[in-house]
């Protein structure tokens, strides 16, 4: 039953394998790339040194660095929809078995129908399991360097391709389009929607729902020039930013507030005056973010998040099958 | 020892409509059996309530003294079901379809499959959706015998074949037969090519059971009757009467004689399967035939 499982799931093994092959084609290279001008313009230096760091010149060096991953740091965030794509796929044949009526062939041999069902959606979990494994691990080699400067939390890519989540998302979108196909019992319009709900849930998770996973903390610091920002908010996940007074609460004052506040500096800049600004309320900034020391506490729970959909949507195609007349 | 198949009170509803219902019967072991009746009388469904692909609604069936659906483990192995259109793997080699027999099969004959294969000339390493639709069928066909099954369960197994391919594969399912004894049952619209393979009919119309026994018996039991319109009460009373038609004066009667018709007000003809089998499905299949001659 294994090797019948195999055999009809092969074309679209290999067609994840081919993909997975090519972004390693793509990101290796690059990724080495990456790793050496990390350590030839001595970024680490900038880093880590903080007198090094404020200096004009590590400005310009990590400014710098984040041109040097080009134009893959841009489409990364793209290739969030890759999982979808792998695990929809996986499902595929099994859902055009059903479609063609050649699951009858199979539930009429020798072996039970929990033992066909057993044996199908565990190659597809497997092959699942693996591509989200494979996926990640590229992912996460390559961003080592830009995790570095940029941090872990760094746009959507840095959480959504790293650690453990891509795997949960690969399971997910295998568990949609087994549970919708299986009902549904045709292949092109269950891939299509599976990948669409796949879509809108991820779209909902990164844009309202992960940054509510904890709540998050908030920092309010000086508007005055000479304190820098708070080392809490190092490689944080900031989810808002702007004037606030002393005890956080945001200004609310108009536009002609801060115009009032304005002088035009010497290079001919517009520089705000900070004790104008604490008069109207707006001397301090604040910042509500998630730390990155809670990145993996997020990863988990969204793996949890994930994964735990993909085991109710794949428990219920599998009571779909079982019951299926 | 119990039938190869055994249905009692059988249906199955599909929504609110019954596909099969008060389906009664009982296949006996080593008969080959007709199951016929017009499309959508049920038999596609029956035939997958035997092998458990279906659940029943009502009622209960046996397949070799076994619930194919709570047995399946020991049951599956014992059926050999051949689905309409020959379900096959399209993207498969006929050499690979023979390994889905082997590896699902722990009764698998291996030998028999092969020496089937070569005797009919099939390219082992040819895709299956590239054979002949007659060619798909043997190949369907091979994997349901090497399985080495009691009971072949078989729906539809020609319609979609020429003629020539019909006369081969159904002399396939005869030596299948006579070399292992299986039971076979097969399902069908028309009758013409059973009637020289089959020893035993079922007729099923509208989901229901309307004739079931051996074909012997069921020819040698009817009986075509011409006579007055006023006396068919009278035959109705001894005999039950499958179709009456009447003219001006004269009345036509096919009845399931319970002996001899010994009223001399009738004409007795004997009938042949087919007719027998039309006058079970009524006027509407008459018609149907009619229109297909002309």
């Amino acid at each position: 039953m294994i090797w019948l499982s195999l055999r009809q799931q092969r074309a679209e093994t290999l067609l994840t394998a081919v993909m997975l092959l090519l972004l390693a084609a793509l990101f290796v290279p690059a990724g080495l790339h990456l790793a050496s001008f990390y350590t030839q313009d001595n970024v680490a230096h900038c880093l880590h040194d903080a007198r090094l760091g404020k200096s004009l010149a590590c400005a310009q060096t990590l400014s710098d660095f984040g041109g040097r991953a080009g134009v893959l740091r841009s489409v990364m965030p793209w290739l969030t929809l890759l999982p979808g794509m792998i695990g929809v796929a996986l499902a595929a044949p099994l859902v055009l078995d059903l479609e063609s009526g050649t699951y009858r062939l199979g539930w009429t041999q020798s072996v039970t129908r929990a033992r066909w069902l057993g044996a199908r959606f565990g190659t597809a979990i497997v092959a699942a399991l693996a591509a989200g494994g494979l996926l990640a691990l590229l992912f996460t080699w390559y961003r080592e360097p830009l995790d570095k400067v940029f941090g872990r939390f760094d746009g959507s890519s840095g959480f959504d391709l790293e650690g453990i989540v891509p795997v949960s998302y690969v399971l997910f979108a295998l568990g949609l389009a087994l549970a919708i196909g299986v009902t549904w019992r045709r292949t092109a319009p269950a891939v299509i929607t599976s990948f669409l709900a796949y879509i809108g849930t991820r779209v909902f998770v990164d844009t309202w729902l992960r940054q509510r996973y904890v709540s998050p903390l908030s920092v309010t610091w000086s508007v005055n020039a000479t304190a820098p920002a708070p080392r809490s908010l190092n490689y944080a996940w900031t989810l808002y930013s702007g004037l606030s007074d002393r005890a956080g609460h945001p200004f609310s004052g108009g536009y002609a507030a801060l115009q009032a506040c304005g002088r035009v500096a010497y290079n001919g800049s517009k520089v705000l005056n900070a004790h104008c600004l604490a008069r109207h309320g707006a001397g301090f900034n604040t910042a509500v973010y998630q730390p990155v020391s809670r990145y993996w506490e997020f990863q988990g729970i969204e793996f949890a998040l994930f994964g735990g959909l993909a085991a109710l949507l794949i428990a219920f195609a599998a009571w779909q099958v079982l019951r299926a007349d | 020892m119990t039938g190869a198949l055994e249905t009692h009170g059988l249906g199955k509803r599909y929504g609110s409509q019954w596909a099969l219902r008060d389906c009664t019967l009982e296949i006996p072991r080593g008969s080959v059996t007709a199951l016929v009746g017009p499309n959508g009388a049920g038999k596609t469904t029956l035939l997958r309530l035997a092998v458990g692909l279906t659940r029943p609604s009502e009622g209960s069936v046996h397949m070799l003294g076994l619930d194919p659906h709570d047995d399946a483990a020991q049951a599956l192995p014992r059926v050999g079901f051949l689905a309409q259109e020959h379900p096959l793997f399209g993207g498969f080699t006929v050499a690979e379809m023979l390994r889905v027999g082997r590896e699902l099969n722990p009764s698998w004959d291996e030998e028999a499959a092969r020496a089937r294969i070569a005797e009919l000339e099939l390219p082992l390493k040819k895709k299956v959706r590239s054979l002949s639709g007659g060619q798909r069928a043997q190949v369907a066909l091979t994997l349901a015998l090497a399985k080495r099954p009691e009971l072949l369960l078989l729906d539809e197994p020609v319609a979609s074949l020429d003629p020539l391919a019909r006369r081969e594969f159904l002399q396939s399912v005869l030596e299948a037969v006579a070399e292992r004894g299986l039971t076979v049952v097969l399902s069908s619209h028309i009758l013409a090519e059973l009637e020289r393979v089959c020893d035993h009919l079922v007729i099923l119309a509208v989901g229901r059971t309307q004739l079931a026994g051996s074909i012997d018996e069921i020819v040698s039991s009817h009986r075509l009757l011409t006579g007055p319109r006023d006396a068919a009460e009278d035959v109705a009373r001894l005999h039950e009467v499958v179709r009456e038609s009447h003219a001006d004066r004269q009345t036509t009667l096919v009845v399931r004689a319970d002996g001899h018709v010994y009223d001399s007000r009738w004409t007795v003809h004997e009938l042949d399967l087919e007719e027998i089998v039309l006058a079970y499905l009524g006027q509407d299949a008459a018609r149907r035939r009619e229109e297909a001659v002309a």
